[in-house]
């Protein structure tokens, strides 16, 4: 362990984002949010309330929809992180299908949700790429609109379900 | 929220050991321990043990006699899985109706039970199927039934020097429910849950344990009802004179979630549903 100007303790750790390998020294009582906004400029996942009540932060690690504002980084040593910025494949000038039904459901009001929404949906998928309603509706369960767009995105999730294939969700996992 | 170097041990032997130090707080799922820290700036600060990679804690197995759920396991894996489906139907339905997806994807059966909340989901449960907890220190192990092991909110006979190592449950061929009442269905805490298991031979309960969670400062079993039901036949009367008793049991608080009275009358509505969902196999 060093310390690092702001004499934080800080630790050494290896895990993927966005299907690259990073191995980097982070501050270590920082949450997974604050390291990826503040340390990587990773600013696409939102920082809501803090506390796992708003899924703004949702990110998926190992597979997993998790809130990033309630795991340190001590604690995703080894993992495989997504988040916001890695769902449209690189390089590529196209959105993912989740997106795009996002869009086309016009399920972004501030859009402030929409990051976290879509990590959850995809974790959805991984689990279960033709949800019922009721599953759509359990699965986001831990993401708030404040806009409360709900139906809007109830629908974008329908029609990604509609659309997606197993190539398009392949990259999460592995 | 900044902390001292915090402690990552490999084994658990190490952890252990670590958990002897002063000012040691285990850190597993992080769901309760984050909230609390993120407006605290007072001192001093603990040392988080980080419990994460601890793999010989983070599974579930069962053997002839018993069920042991490692404390690491999270609300996600209970839900899942096959052996407590089988032999706790309560837990894993505790646990598939806690928080969201993303919480119960980290939260884990240990913080629950340490972290004492008298409106922890999964304590209910684990009071009916007459669980047992493990606590280990680096010297020693010793064994705390379920009902022994809270002493009020938030309070514990956990000692400094323990970690929770298992949680074993007898293997009981029993019915069972557990039903709780939160402000939403998703991301609530319970104003109320009750969790029963039963054994019913030839209609007569041969067997019952009725516990209720959010109504007192501890989770409590309701032993009056108990005794009503015990060599009953479930029919609409005994379970309308049993939901009526156990309102007296609940000894219910006004809080930011709910209010005594309302508590009080739901404890029995829940006791009524579950019970005519057995009545009604
Ligand atoms: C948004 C939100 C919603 C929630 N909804 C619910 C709900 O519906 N129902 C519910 O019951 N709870 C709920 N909770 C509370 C919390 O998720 C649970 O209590 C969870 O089980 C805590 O487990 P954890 O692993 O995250 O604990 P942590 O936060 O890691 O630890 C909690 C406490 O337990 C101690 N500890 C952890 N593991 C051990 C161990 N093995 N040995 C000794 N001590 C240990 C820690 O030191 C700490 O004091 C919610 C929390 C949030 C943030």
């Amino acid at each position: 362990m060093v310390r690092n100007n702001m004499t934080e303790p800080t630790i050494d750790i290896r895990f993927y984002l966005n299907g690259i390998a990073f191995n980097r020294n982070a501050p270590a009582s920082w949450t997974l949010l604050r390291f990826l906004r503040d340390a990587l400029g990773y600013t696409g996942t939102k920082c809501g309330c803090e506390v796992g009540e708003c899924g703004a932060c949702t990110v998926i690690v190992d597979g997993q929809p998790v809130n990033a504002c309630l795991i340190l980084t001590p604690q995703i040593d080894g993992a495989n992180i997504w988040t916001i910025e890695g769902v449209a494949a690189a390089g590529a000038n196209e959105l993912h299908p989740i997106q795009k039904a996002f869009l086309e459901c016009d399920a972004a009001h501030c859009g402030f949700c929409s990051p976290g929404m879509i990590m959850s949906t995809i974790a959805l998928f991984l689990k279960n790429s033709n949800p019922d309603d009721a599953q759509i509706k359990q699965a986001l369960a831990g993401n708030l609109c404040r806009c409360t767009g709900y139906i809007q995105i109830i629908d974008a999730v329908r029609k990604a379900a509609s659309k997606i294939t197993e190539n398009d969700l392949q990259k999460f996992v592995s | 929220m900044s902390l001292p170097e915090p402690l990552i041990p490999k084994s658990l032997g190490d952890a252990l050991k670590a958990k002897a130090g002063k000012n040691v707080v285990a850190i597993a799922g992080g769901t309760d321990i984050l909230v609390k820290l993120h407006d605290r700036f007072d001192d001093p600060q603990p040392k988080l043990l980080i419990l994460d990679h601890l793999k010989a804690i983070h599974k579930i197995a069962i053997t002839k006699k018993e069920v042991t759920i490692g404390p690491l396991v999270t609300f996600s894996e209970i839900e899942k899985s096959d052996i407590l489906k089988a032999h706790a139907s309560q837990l894993t339905e505790a646990a598939s109706l806690a928080g969201s997806t993303q919480i119960r994807n980290r939260a884990t059966i240990g913080g629950n039970l340490a972290n004492g909340s008298p409106a922890g989901d999964l304590i209910s449960p684990l009071y009916v199927l007459g669980a047992s907890l493990e606590l280990s220190s680096s010297k020693s192990k010793r064994i705390v039934p379920i009902e022994e092991f809270f002493i009020g909110p938030g309070k514990t006979v956990l000692k400094s020097n323990e970690l929770i190592t298992a949680i074993k449950i007898p293997k009981l061929n029993n019915h069972g429910f557990f039903l709780r009442l939160a402000t939403r269905r998703a991301l609530a805490i319970s104003k109320v849950s009750v969790a029963a298991s039963l054994i019913i031979e030839n209609k007569k309960i041969e067997s019952i344990k009725i516990a209720l969670g959010a109504v007192a400062p501890t989770v409590i079993r309701a032993t009056r009802t108990e005794e009503l039901l015990l060599g009953k036949a479930l029919s609409p009367q005994v379970i309308a004179d049993a939901a009526s008793i156990i309102k007296e049991e609940a000894r219910p608080i006004d809080d930011i979630r709910s209010n005594a009275l309302y508590r009080k009358e739901m404890v029995g509505v829940l006791l009524k549903r579950g019970l005519e969902g057995i009545l009604n196999g």
